[in-house]
C-alpha cells in the first residue's frame, strides 16, 4: 500500500507530494502508519530516496485531544480513529488542514480558534444551572476537541475573519444555556459571526468526531431572541 | 502584583493561573498546544470529594481512604488539606459551568471508586476531565481578556533562570524562532504532568515526556518518591497504544475474571470478597500480573441503558479499537503505566527546594504516597494549584541579568544543529523506552534495575556528544539529557527502596518494611545521584 503526502518544510516553503510504502497492519489507524514511517532505521520515499521525519501532531492517540486532525483521502478526520481498513483503495492521501497556515508538514497554526473565542468573549459570566432538557446537548459541546475538522469542512468557512464557523455555533449555546442573564450579546455575537454566514450544508456534523449535534445547538440560538 | 510564569495549561495550570489571575497578578501561562490537547482531558472517571458530611461518609474516612491506599508514607497535613477542601473545589467547578452527570435529584452524581470506604466519586459521565478542562478554559478566556492571562503557545520550555538557590524565571524555545529567550517572573510553577516518555507510550499523552522534571532536578531541584508508577489495572491492547478503561467500569459494577477449564474464576472476588473488584489498583494489578492468564472485564450484565447512560465513552473506545461490543462481550484487559506518584518534592504550599520555584499537579509529589487512589488525581491537580497560587501571590523578584547563559545557549544550539547527522534522537528514546519498561515493571528485582542504571548510563554517556536529528523538532533534540537524566534517577530510587511497599513491588523484597515508611528525596550533584529517606510530614511540614 502506498501513503500519498503533501509535505512542506516551514511555513514559507513550496509544498510537495512524497509517497512510502507501507505494508503494515489493515487494522492500524492512519496515526500508527504515520508512527511506523516515521521510525523505520532508514526513512526512504518508495523509489528509495533518503526522506525526512513528517512532522504531525499527537497527543492522546485515542480520539480525545483533536491534535492530529488532517485531512485524509480528501476528508476531514482525526489520524487516529480512522483506520486503513476503512479506507477505500490502495493509496492513502493525507494532507493537512487547508483552511489554517501550514507550520510543517501535517502540523497547522490554528490559534485563530482561540483568537476568535476570545475577540467576541466567549465564556460564562455567572453560571446558571442548566435546565434538565439542555443537559445532554451541553454535555456534548463539552466534549468538542477545537480540532477544526469543523471548520475544515464547512463550506462557509474561509479563514475565520468574519464567519466563526460550527464551533463557534455550540459554544454559543453552551455559554448562553450556562449563564445568567439574558444571553442578549452571545445571541448579537452569534448572529454576526455564524446566523449570517450558515447555509446549513451540515458538512460539520458529518466530520465531528465526537459526533456533536451542531444542528440542535443552532435550532435553540435561533429561537432565542 | 506578581509576575507569574506557569509551564503546562493542563488543569493544575489553568486553576493556578486562574487563581493568580483573580487576585490580580499577571500570569504568563505557556504551553506548545492548547489546553484541548493536555492529558487532563483522558482524565475519565471522576473527581472524590465528600459533598454531604452528615451522611454515612466523612471528610475523616476520605483521608484515611487516601493514606491507607497510599500505603502510609504520604503525609497526613497534606492529605487532610486536601480532602478537606475536596467539597468547595467541586463546587467551584460547578459554578464554572462545568457540566457532572446528575443524579434522580439533580445534585452531581456520585460513584463508586477503588479503595473507598463509601462511593465519593463525582463525575461527568466517562469525560469528567474532559469537562473540567471546557469550563476552566472558558475562565482562563474571561481573565484572559481582562488582560491577567497571557498564553503563550508553540512555545516549550528550555531551562531555570536559577542562581544561587533561587529562581528568576525561565528560558523558553520557540520552534517558530528555533531561538531561546528569558523570560523573567517572580515566581515559576511547574504543572507538566508525569513522565510518560520514560516506558514510550503510557495510556496518556505522548506530550507529558518529564524532560522538565529532569532538568530542573539536573540545576538542582528535588525529586521524590519516583519509584513509585502506577500500573492501571485495566487497559486495552491496540495497534498505537495500551488505552484506559477506566476505573468507572468497576465502579458501576464491572467484574474481572480469568478462565479456566470452561468457567470463569472471579479471582478478585475470591480473594477479598464482593468489593474485591474496587480493591485499590496496585493491587488488583499485581492479582492481574499474579493469575500469570489473560483476564477478563465484564459489564455486559449491567445492561445497554446503564452502559450508555453511565460510561458511554468505555463503549465507544473499545468498540472503535477493539470492535467489541461491552454490552454484550467482555474486554481482554492488561495492566499498564498510568500515573506517577513521583515528581518534585515539594512542601505543603508546593514550593520546590528552590526559591520561587512550584510545582503542581502530577509532576509534584504529593498526596498519594505509595499509590494513588482513583479520583484523587483530578483533585490533587486542583487543589495543589489553587494552593501554589496563594502561597505566591505577592512575591516581587528583581532578577539579574541572564543575557549572557541566553546568548551562550543560542550558540550551543547554533552549533548543535549544523549538523547533517542523521542519529535519531528518537532512536535512543526507543531503547530508554525497552530499558526502562524491562526494568520498572510491576515487578522489579536488584539484577534489573542494575542493568537498567548501566544502560541509561551508557546512554547518557552519548547523549551530550551525538548531534542534532535535523528532521526532528528542535525539542525532541535538546530534551534527551534532561529526560535519560530523570530515567536514571527513577531506576536508582527503585533500586534504593528494598522493600515492597503500593506500587514498587520487588521480588527480592518481598515485604513492607518499617525502616521504609518514609519518601525517597534524590538529589543531582554535578553527575552524583544521591538519595536519602525522610518522613513525608517532615518535608510537607
Amino acid at each position: 500500500m502506498k501513503v500519498k503526502i503533501l509535505r512542506q518544510q516551514h511555513p514559507g516553503a513550496k509544498p510537495y507530494w512524497q509517497t512510502f510504502d507501507y505494508d503494515g497492519s489493515s487494522n492500524a489507524s492512519v496515526a500508527a502508519v504515520l508512527d511506523s514511517i516515521n521510525y523505520r532505521d532508514d526513512i526512504v520515499d518508495c523509489d528509495g530516496n533518503p526522506a525526512d521525519r513528517i512532522s504531525w501532531e499527537c497527543s492522546c492517540i485515542q480520539g480525545m485531544c483533536g491534535a492530529c486532525a488532517m485531512v485524509i483521502n480528501g476528508v476531514p478526520a482525526l489520524a487516529c480513529d480512522t483506520f486503513v481498513k476503512d479506507l477505500k483503495g490502495d493509496v492513502i492521501t493525507i494532507e493537512p488542514l487547508r483552511k489554517f497556515p501550514v507550520i510543517s508538514d501535517l502540523v497547522v497554526d490554528r490559534g485563530i480558534i482561540q483568537d476568535n473565542l476570545r475577540k467576541i468573549n466567549t465564556y460564562i459570566g455567572e453560571y446558571h444551572k442548566e435546565n434538565e432538557k439542555d443537559h445532554e446537548l451541553e454535555y456534548q459541546i463539552g466534549r468538542c476537541l477545537k480540532c477544526g475538522l469543523c471548520l475544515e469542512a464547512c463550506p462557509n468557512y474561509v479563514k475565520g475573519d468574519n464567519f466563526y464557523g460550527p464551533l463557534f455555533a455550540n459554544d454559543s449555546f453552551f455559554v448562553r444555556s450556562r449563564s445568567k442573564g439574558d444571553g442578549k450579546q452571545i445571541k448579537k455575537d452569534y448572529d454576526e459571526h455564524f446566523a449570517k454566514g450558515c447555509s446549513k450544508s451540515l458538512a460539520c456534523e458529518k466530520v465531528c468526531p465526537m459526533n456533536i449535534p451542531t444542528l440542535a445547538s443552532i435550532a435553540k440560538m435561533n429561537r432565542g431572541k | 502584583m506578581s509576575r507569574v510564569l506557569i509551564i503546562g495549561s493542563g488543569i493544575s495550570g489553568l486553576t493556578c493561573a486562574i487563581e493568580c489571575a483573580s487576585r490580580g497578578n499577571h500570569v504568563i501561562l505557556v504551553s506548545p498546544f492548547p489546553s484541548e490537547r493536555s492529558q487532563s482531558v483522558l482524565a475519565a472517571g471522576g473527581i472524590n470529594a465528600v459533598m454531604n458530611p452528615d451522611g454515612e461518609d466523612s471528610i475523616k474516612q476520605h483521608i484515611e481512604d487516601t493514606l491507607k491506599g497510599g500505603c502510609y508514607i504520604a503525609g497526613e497535613k497534606a492529605v487532610t488539606g486536601l480532602c478537606t477542601s475536596a467539597p468547595e473545589i467541586v463546587s467551584w467547578l460547578e459554578s464554572l459551568g462545568t457540566v457532572f452527570s446528575r443524579d434522580n435529584d439533580g445534585k452531581i452524581a456520585t460513584r463508586a471508586f477503588g479503595g473507598q470506604s463509601f462511593p465519593r466519586t463525582h463525575f461527568s459521565g466517562t469525560a469528567t476531565g474532559k469537562q473540567i478542562v471546557t469550563a476552566l478554559v472558558m475562565e482562563a478566556r474571561r481573565l484572559e481578556g481582562f488582560g491577567f492571562i497571557e498564553r503563550r503557545f508553540w512555545t516549550d520550555f528550555y531551562s531555570g533562570l536559577i542562581r544561587d538557590g533561587v529562581c528568576y524565571g525561565a528560558m523558553l524555545y520557540s520552534e517558530a524562532t528555533r531561538n531561546v529567550e528569558a523570560v523573567t517572573a517572580d515566581a515559576v510553577v511547574i504543572a507538566t504532568g508525569g513522565q510518560n516518555a520514560l516506558f514510550g507510550k503510557t495510556t496518556g499523552s505522548t506530550q507529558c515526556d518529564g524532560y522538565v522534571a529532569g532538568k530542573l532536578f539536573m540545576q538542582g531541584a528535588e525529586l521524590k518518591n519516583l519509584e513509585f508508577i502506577q500500573y492501571h489495572p485495566t487497559t486495552i491492547v491496540t495497534e498505537q497504544k495500551k488505552m484506559l478503561v477506566s476505573e468507572a467500569a468497576r465502579g458501576e459494577g464491572g467484574r474481572l475474571f480469568y478462565e479456566e477449564d470452561g468457567k470463569r474464576v472471579y479471582f478478585m472476588e475470591d480473594k477479598f470478597g464482593p468489593k474485591g473488584n474496587l480493591m485499590p489498583r496496585d493491587i488488583v494489578s499485581r492479582c492481574i500480573h499474579e493469575t500469570g492468564r489473560q483476564v477478563y472485564l465484564d459489564v455486559s450484565f449491567l445492561g445497554k441503558d446503564k452502559i450508555r447512560k453511565r460510561i458511554p465513552e468505555i463503549y465507544d473506545l473499545c468498540l472503535k479499537y477493539k470492535g467489541l461490543d461491552i454490552t454484550k462481550t467482555p474486554v481482554p484487559v492488561v495492566p499498564s503505566v498510568h500515573f506517577f506518584m513521583g515528581g518534585f518534592a515539594v512542601d505543603l504550599h508546593h514550593r520546590t527546594n528552590i526559591k520561587n520555584l512550584y510545582a503542581i499537579g502530577e509532576c509534584a509529589s504529593m498526596y498519594h504516597g505509595a499509590n494513588r487512589l482513583g479520583g484523587n488525581s483530578l483533585l490533587a491537580a486542583i487543589y495543589s494549584g489553587k494552593t501554589a497560587a496563594c502561597d505566591l501571590c505577592g512575591r516581587k523578584t528583581d532578577a539579574p541579568d541572564f543575557s549572557s547563559e541566553v546568548k551562550t545557549e543560542n550558540e550551543k544550539l547554533e552549533q548543535k544543529r549544523k549538523s547533517e547527522s542523521r542519529f535519531p534522537v528518537m532512536y535512543v528514546r526507543g531503547l530508554l523506552a525497552d530499558t526502562v519498561n524491562s526494568s520498572l515493571g510491576i515487578v522489579r528485582e536488584k539484577g534489573e534495575l542494575e542493568n537498567g542504571i548501566s544502560s541509561v548510563d551508557y546512554y547518557l554517556s552519548i547523549a551530550d556528544k551525538i548531534n542534532y536529528d535535523r528532521s526532528e523538532l528542535e525539542y525532541f533534540n535538546y530534551s534527551l539529557e534532561g529526560i535519560l537524566t530523570l530515567a536514571k534517577a527513577v531506576l536508582i530510587s527503585a533500586s534504593a527502596r528494598q522493600e515492597s511497599r503500593g506500587a514498587h513491588i520487588r521480588s527480592d523484597f518481598d515485604d513492607q518494611s518499617e525502616e521504609y515508611r518514609a519518601a525517597t528525596v534524590i538529589s543531582y550533584d554535578g553527575g552524583a545521584f544521591r538519595t536519602r529517606l525522610t518522613g513525608e510530614d517532615d518535608y510537607e511540614g
